[in-house]
């Protein structure tokens, strides 16, 4: 699973999610790309299963780039307990994800076989995706 | 060539509210500037715009603005910016262009043919840089930079001074060497064994906390400081 190697505190606030993905809205590295459409905290393990998903369809040819990272850790108490003693112990790692984000690229393939692990891919995630295709963007 | 017109007109209002209220009405806030010239705030019309930036040459097409009650001005796309989400034209800026001056521009490079690499050896093609900064007159700006890949092999790379330019006409700013498309060989994808997954699943791992160095700093100091007030009682009993 995807987490940070070090991290200066253990427990973070919730913040906000407001607006949109003013930057990382645009494709850097490959031809397409899955686009967010929703504000959402994807966790480290929806990551990895939408990444698995994507190798899985291509198996070989095709490079993809991941541009999302859970950096922000995800507290929960232990179930049973009660309220107060405090924050609950990290529980796994979410990226904050805007609308407009772009979250996976690839490179490599052509346009049916990206498109459909693209979508295979979206069925991993908790939010509503675009495909995205350079060609299309302006 | 293709030739464009890019109708406009001066723009009074500013802020958020007018600019949408442009927005729906198919036009877009602009600024035009450059040139030696004071910069002035227009409306363009969005479906122009864009039809200029999907043109073969596009954002380095050379094309008119006419402003309502104004005189004809040559200018260029310099920058826009697009909504994230919808992908929908937010704001344009367009750069006044003297013909006699030499100015920069970012020219797209673009590849044909299947390289030998991907075709007999397995690798993959991937574009690195696409697109490359030059100096030039406006007049002799290329619409692209065609570069035929069908030799590459895997570990081969094709760099920007390999780029067919006239040196006469065109200045490479871009470093020569900067790589913009290689054959790299795919790295193969080991499925970790059941145990090693189910291992990892059950290991709650945290990363390292970084502790502060002043901190410690503070500590040893305390406990030096600590260490003779220790020795002075001992001596005192």
């Amino acid at each position: 699973m995807l987490m940070p190697k070090k991290v200066k505190y253990r427990k973070q606030q919730r913040g906000r999610r407001t607006g949109k993905a003013w930057r990382g809205g645009s494709l850097a590295f490959g031809e397409y790309g899955l686009k967010a459409l929703e504000p959402a905290w994807i966790t480290d393990r929806q990551i990895e299963a939408a990444r698995v998903a994507i190798t899985r369809f291509i198996k070989r040819g095709g490079k993809l780039w991941i541009r999302i990272f859970p950096d922000k850790p995800f507290t929960k108490k232990p179930a049973e307990t009660r309220m107060g003693k405090g924050k609950g112990p990290p529980e796994h790692w979410v990226a904050v994800v805007k609308p407009g984000r772009v979250m996976f690229e690839m490179a490599g393939v052509d346009l049916a076989a990206a498109k459909e692990a693209m979508a295979l891919a979206s069925h991993k995630l908790p939010i509503r995706t675009k495909f995205v295709n350079r060609a299309e963007e302006l | 060539m293709e030739t464009f017109t890019v109708e406009g007109q001066i723009r009074d209002l500013r802020g958020k509210g007018p600019a949408r209220r442009m927005r729906q009405n198919g036009t877009v806030p602009a600024i035009l500037y450059g040139g030696r010239k004071d910069s002035v705030s227009l409306v363009v019309n969005t479906k122009q715009v864009v039809r200029i930036l999907r043109s073969e040459t596009g954002h380095n097409t050379i094309f008119t603005v006419q402003v309502a009650g104004g005189q004809q001005e040559k200018a260029m796309l310099k920058d826009w910016q697009v909504d994230p989400v919808s992908g929908a034209l937010l704001h344009v800026d367009l750069l006044r262009i003297a013909m006699d001056v030499r100015m920069r521009v970012r020219v797209p490079v673009h590849t044909f043919g299947e390289p030998q690499g991907v075709k007999m050896q397995g690798g993959i093609f991937e574009m690195v840089t696409r697109e490359v900064e030059v100096e030039c007159l406006p007049g002799d700006i290329p619409e692209e930079f065609k570069v035929d890949v069908s030799e590459m092999v895997i570990g081969k790379q094709l760099r920007a001074a390999d780029l067919p330019l006239d040196p006469e006409k065109i200045k490479l700013l871009t470093d020569p060497l900067r790589v913009l498309a290689h054959v790299v060989v795919l790295k193969k994808e080991e499925e970790a064994p059941v145990e090693a997954a189910v291992a990892a699943e059950a290991a709650p791992a945290e990363p390292e906390v970084i502790k502060k160095g002043k901190k410690e700093a503070e500590e040893g100091e305390a406990e030096g400081e600590a260490a003779p007030k220790a020795e002075k009682s001992e001596k005192k009993k």
